[in-house]
């Protein structure tokens, strides 16, 4: 299973920001204050979660046994890189909407 | 070298083997694995014929639905014109979109899998051929029936969205739209099949070595292609379910006026149909990483990118829906992450797009007929991503949303991302199933025709949205000004099919079905698919040692030919493939796969039968059809699950294997759980339905249920579950004698039995009305699902004991045990936590 | 109802439709300026020289041209099309204008209302509206989803049953604005149209005030038979004329039809011809809509109760 969580890691850090979004925004329709700090807050831990992230793929892509750990790695990387981003735009709309 | 599974990788170093193999191995092989002939051929199992049959049927689908197209744009050429009266018209448009989308592009692309990944990954066949023989039989009868109601003009007529109200029975008063409904849940049936098949082949079934770094990219798409099947299509069925009770039963689902809300149906529907769009593109894009690297002789630039964002793309699609919805109101703030998450999956498609260039920079591609669907796939696929950009902006989503614009747009992106590159895929793969090549000459011809012919259809479509013409219009007034465009899109349309006319013309020169004796590798590809190969694929089962193996081992093809790699026999004297690890493909055992039978086709026309024989209301020939299926399925699973005399074989190389193999990580455990996902995720949508309603209309709900009852349903539940432990843990045991352990599934089955009829008869005696109010309907509906679990679990116990009494359960493991074992446990899961989540939620606190 | 040119998508007549013209033209530059950029990519890894080809076929290219100039790209436009998306949302203050707006099967029942949100006005298929001032929308549905589409003037909003949507426009410029269902709707979605009509603030006071003002007997001894008639051929079953016994509730509110540019829901232009052929047959015009025939009626009868109808102004 650590095979698929480093593959998968960043990928399931976005689905879990985005979903926690989605139900912050639908417990609590509007623009309130509450909302759009709760979504920041949310937004920060999934940036935490992908650079923490970013951090270990890069660790293990560098240490890797063989071809197969390190190709895992290195799309591991690829992929909580691209989570970062990710939910950096999904954070827009807690300060810009 | 590191090992997942203690095989030892230096065991590999022995392949090739040296030592000639006699070719009576070979016969032997043909003759176990020879498909029968006479009438008898259509119970046909193997992934050679079913995948042949499946393209044909999504294809003459795809013609089908064509035509469609074509009467639509006749009818749009003039304003006011009378081709197609508006009744017929709005019937038209919703089979094309319907028929395109479900009978059409989800079933090709599974199609193309089921016929190119056993050969991608040297496997001898996928790992349940019968189920795949099911999956087709279930969507051609269901889909042939399914198309027929156009021509008795009973064909459903309120887009292929069947948004409620419109598609409720008040406005929909016919049979119109239960034929959509049924017709469509049961087609989804056939998809989830063919995923699980999918996940398990792509997981369990490559050839030793071929581990994750080296997959075909083909294989991956249909991995994550699948998983996403089973994610997204439990929305759709849970809402056409939802929707069809409403009709039949008056529960208000989707009614306002009673508690329910018609945005449920959009987000369950969207939730299902915005992945639906990277379901039909992700294998598709699959094809063409294959495909660029293949022409452009090259292996592929930043393979391990394009692996990302296949899977980046699963992730984000999930999170897309409400781009559908933007001009229903939706708060401001959801709007937002939805508009990000829009923007957000562009970026797995930009890297895929720039792989394939950097691909085609890296090599040398030729001017031949796959290599021009290829660009003109990207080019039109560029557009079509382009504009889909601008619509993630809401406010010109606002604008141009249901306009002609969006109808431009999605079929710059589904014609660019599936029909071209599928076309591609037929001109490049038909040496592996036909005598013959198809013709480049004409080829070239066809491509180029239906290129111009797609621009010319499509690109001045978008100036008719703009010019405000909405989608869905049977006709529109003279004095507008869209005749001009509109009339240049109906001639495209023709160009365009001038161009797949030309294909079939091709089609009938030049294709000539064949499993041994094909044109082969006509386009120099470099992976597995273009070994040679009869119907039980190549003689002997390659070690895997890169990605493009034919490429870099030139003496690969020779080799396995001459059976000098794994099994180059049958070892059991059966049909039989190797099972390897998910992650590093290191052989773990053998499964011995079942050969033709009749009882998969059975199974399936009668389940389509009872789904169909619904939607025209003969009520009484549908139970009966529907019982029917229940004898079909036993008999084809009775055969299942036999152990051989020995429990282990040599597969080759010296190399032995068990021959049977059960518990977590064997294909059947990752199929049942593939299996309950679907269940799970149907299970979770109604849970979202629960708290969406509460939402939008808590002043109807109201504290019903008593939570007293759940002590007796949970207390009912939790025996079950013991029991099934206990079971489990005595059949271990070798000299358990005195509760044999298929007794405790009976008790487990009597005690779900009894929990289930506590939560029923404690939802009773609290007077539920499930016509009253959207609540009400809801707890029913956890009902009926609870009901139908507990009734296939006392089903498969007393299949257990009969398999017991019969001496077919073997000790200490047992593959139709732990199955079975999972199920239950599963069921007891799911029942416990409807009951406390319908009686404590809202009340009850 | 709409005619096409100019588009009206990028022919604002408002505020609420001007910024959207303005990132239609944006998005439409960003397009063609990436497109230009991934076929000349295309066309160099095809026909380019040896030596750029090289340079274009490595994984650099992938995190160049497919990440990191997406990025910059979409990080730019989210950035407008949120902050967009914020300025054209107006916050209503209580003090404006208001009219309820219900899309029926397939027509739009229009009832302006009084500063408490009581009905006072009704009407069909066509709404008045100052020019220069906002006017707040209530978008309701009496049956099936439909969708509320002026383009030149707002982006759509849908009309759904059990819910309430609300929807601010404003004219700049005095004129007709064709609007137009965009959610299906089923039978004849084709043929539901609408029209806003923006008027100068004091001809629009005027306006409104005639129709506030009690109604006096009307018209001349046709139209008289055509009241007589109007009432015995049955269509006071379904249509309300302010002042008679008329009172049907089914169909458009017929006080003021004889003011209306169009018939049919904004499919045919209003005069004497059009709607005694609309009476007469109004299912060949508009098939699946919900008026009858009156193939019974002869062409005088027609003649009387269509000059009565145009009296009611």
């Amino acid at each position: 299973m650590g095979k698929w969580g480093l593959l998968l890691g960043g990928l399931i850090v976005w689905a879990v920001d985005f979903f926690a979004l989605y139900a912050i925004a639908s417990i609590l329709p509007g623009t309130s204050f509450v909302a759009r700090a709760l979504a920041i807050v949310v937004t920060l831990a999934a940036l935490a979660a992908d650079a923490w992230l970013i951090r270990f793929a890069w660790k293990a892509a560098g240490s890797a046994g063989d071809e197969v750990d390190g190709w895992i790695a290195r799309t591991g990387l690829a992929g909580a890189a691209l989570s970062f981003v990710s939910v950096l735009w999904q954070g827009f709309p807690a300060i810009l909407a | 070298m590191t090992s997942e599974t203690g095989f030892d990788p230096e065991l590999y170093k022995r392949f090739p083997t040296r030592e000639e193999r006699p070719d009576s191995e070979v016969e032997e092989l043909d003759r176990i694995w020879e498909a029968p002939r006479g009438w008898a051929f259509l119970t046909v199992v193997n992934n050679n014929y079913i995948g042949v049959f499946y393209i044909g049927a999504a294809f003459l689908f795809f013609l089908l639905a064509g035509v469609l197209a074509l009467l639509i744009r006749t009818q749009l050429a003039l304003p006011l014109n009378g081709i197609l009266s508006q009744e017929i018209y709005n019937q038209v448009f919703t089979m094309h979109g319907t028929v395109m989308m479900f009978l059409f592009a989800v079933p090709m692309m599974e199609a193309l899998g089921i016929l190119l990944l056993p050969q991608m990954l040297a496997a001898r066949d996928l790992p349940f051929p019968r189920l795949s023989a099911y999956a087709f039989w279930a969507y051609f009868t269901g889909g042939l029936f399914f198309f027929a109601s156009i021509f008795f003009a009973l064909a459903p007529n309120s887009g292929w969205f069947m948004y409620p109200p419109l598609s409720s029975k008040i406005y929909s008063p016919g049979i119109n739209a239960d034929l959509w409904l049924l017709g469509i849940g049961f087609i989804e049936i056939a998809a989830i099949a063919g995923a699980i098949e999918l996940i398990v082949g792509v997981l369990k079934t490559r050839a030793p070595g071929m581990t994750l770094a080296r997959m075909p990219i083909f294989a991956w798409a249909l991995l994550v292609f699948a998983g996403m099947i089973l994610i997204a299509f439990p929305a759709i069925i849970l809402c056409t379910l939802l929707l069809e009770l409403e009709r039949a039963l008056n529960w208000p689902f989707f009614d306002a006026m009673r508690g329910g809300d018609p945005m449920l149906w959009q987000h369950l529907f969207w939730f299902f149909g915005h992945p639906d769009v990277y379901i039909i593109f992700l294998p598709a894009a699959g094809l063409i990483s294959m495909m660029v690297a293949a022409l452009s002789r090259t292996e592929l630039v930043g393979y391990h990118l394009i692996v990302l964002a296949i899977l980046a793309t699963a992730f984000i699609s999930f999170g897309v829906w409400s781009h559908h919805m933007f001009t229903t109101g939706m708060p401001r703030l959801s709007i937002g992450f939805f508009s990000a998450a829009s923007m957000a999956v562009s970026i797995p498609a930009g890297i895929q797009l720039f792989a394939w260039i950097a691909t085609f920079a890296a090599g040398k591609p030729r001017y031949n007929t796959p290599t021009l669907f290829l660009i003109g796939a990207l080019i039109t696929f560029v557009i079509g991503g382009l504009t889909g950009v601008m619509l993630a902006l809401v406010p010109f989503n606002w604008q141009v949303h249901d306009t002609h614009f969006i109808v431009a747009h999605f079929h710059y992106v589904l014609i660019g991302g599936a029909v071209f590159p599928m076309f591609a895929a037929f001109y490049y793969w038909m040496g592996m199933t036909s005598r013959r090549p198809l013709s480049e000459r004409l080829g070239k011809w066809v491509f180029w025709l239906m290129f111009t012919g797609m621009q010319i259809t499509f690109l001045p479509m978008h100036l008719t949205g703009l010019m405000g013409m909405p989608r869905r219009v049977w006709t529109y007034l003279p004095h507008t000004d869209w005749m001009a465009t509109n009339m240049i899109s109906t001639v495209g349309a023709f160009v365009l099919a001038a161009g797949v006319l030309l294909f079939l013309i091709d089609l009938a020169r030049n294709f000539r079905f064949t499993v041994r004796h094909d044109a082969g590798n006509t386009y120099g590809g470099g992976t597995l698919e273009w070994l040679r190969a009869g119907s039980y694929s190549t003689r002997s089962i390659p070690v895997v040692r890169s990605r493009q193996p034919l490429w870099d081992d030139p003496d690969l093809r020779d080799d396995v030919d001459k059976g000098r790699y794994f099994l180059p026999f049958s070892a059991t004297g059966n049909r039989e493939t190797i099972i390897t690890s998910p992650v590093r493909a290191e052989p773990q055992y053998l499964q011995i796969l079942p050969g033709p039978s009749v009882w998969p086709m059975l199974s399936a026309i009668f389940t389509a039968g009872f789904f169909l024989l619904l939607t025209i209301q003969a009520y009484w020939p549908a139970v009966f059809s529907g019982v029917l299926v229940l004898p079909c399925l036993i008999r084809w699973l009775w055969d299942t699950d036999r152990p051989v005399a020995s429990d282990h074989a040599d597969v080759g190389g010296g190399i032995r294997l068990p021959t049977y193999s059960t518990g977590p990580g064997s294909h059947s455990w990752w199929a049942v759980v593939s299996l309950l996902v679907v269940i799970f995720m149907i299970w979770l949508m109604t849970v979202f339905s629960w708290f969406f309603l509460y939402g939008v209309h808590t002043y109807f709900w109201a504290e019903m249920g008593e939570p007293l009852w759940l002590i007796p349903i949970l207390g009912g539940y939790g025996a079950a579950a013991g029991l099934v432990l206990l079971g489990r843990h005595l059949l271990a045991r070798k000299d358990s004698t005195l509760w044999s352990p298929p007794t405790q599934f009976l008790l487990a089955a009597g005690a779900l039995m009894f929990a289930f009829a506590a939560d029923f008869i404690g939802w009773r005696s609290a007077g539920i009305d499930p016509e009253a109010s959207s609540q009400a309907a809801l707890v029913m509906t956890f009902l009926a699902q609870q009901g139908q679990l507990v009734a296939v679990s006392v089903i498969m116990a007393l299949y257990v004991a009969v398999r017991n009494a019969r001496g077919l359960i073997t000790r200490p493991r047992n593959v139709t045990f732990d199955v079975v074992a999972l199920f239950l446990l599963y069921t007891a899961g799911q029942g416990a936590a409807s009951a406390a989540l319908t009686r404590l939620f809202p009340g009850g606190f | 109802m709409l005619e096409g040119w100019p588009p009206p998508i990028i022919d604002p007549a408002g505020p609420y439709a001007g910024p959207i013209s303005t990132l239609t033209w944006a998005l439409f530059a960003m397009a063609a300026l990436v497109l230009v950029v991934v076929i000349a990519a295309m066309w160099v890894a095809l026909f380019g020289k040896a030596q750029q080809k090289r340079r274009l076929g490595g994984t650099a290219v992938i995190w160049i041209g497919g990440i990191a100039f997406p990025v910059l790209v979409l990080t730019i436009l989210l950035y407008f099309g949120l902050t967009l998306t914020r300025s054209l949302s107006y916050s209503i203050g209580g003090d404006e204008m208001r009219v309820r707006i219900t899309g029926e099967m397939w027509w739009w029942r229009v009832a302006y209302l009084d500063d408490r949100r009581r009905p006072v006005i009704h009407d069909a298929n066509e709404l008045h509206i100052p020019v220069g001032k906002p006017v707040v929308l209530e978008l309701e549905s009496a049956d099936v989803i439909h969708s509320f589409w002026v383009p030149r003037l707002s982006g759509k909003l849908d009309m759904i049953p059990g819910r309430l949507n609300m929807k601010v426009i404003q004219a700049n410029e005095p004129g007709v604005f064709g609007g137009q269902c965009a959610e299906f709707c089923g039978g004849p979605h084709a043929l539901m149209g609408f029209i806003v009509v923006a008027h100068p603030p004091e001809q629009f006071e005027k306006l409104m005030q005639a129709r506030l003002s009690p109604r006096g007997a009307t018209g001349a001894r046709p139209a008289v038979a055509g009241a007589e008639l109007f009432q015995s051929a049955g269509c006071a079953a379904c249509h309300r004329i302010a002042g008679t016994n008329a009172n049907g509730l089914a169909g458009p509110d017929l006080t003021h039809v004889g003011t209306r540019r169009t018939l049919g829901a904004g499919i045919l232009p209003n005069n004497r011809g059009t709607m005694m052929g609309w009476i007469a047959n109004s299912q060949a015009i508009k098939p699946g809509n919900r008026m009858p025939p009156y193939t019974m009626l002869s062409g005088e009868e027609l003649t009387e109760l269509a000059v009565y109808l145009e009296a009611q102004r």
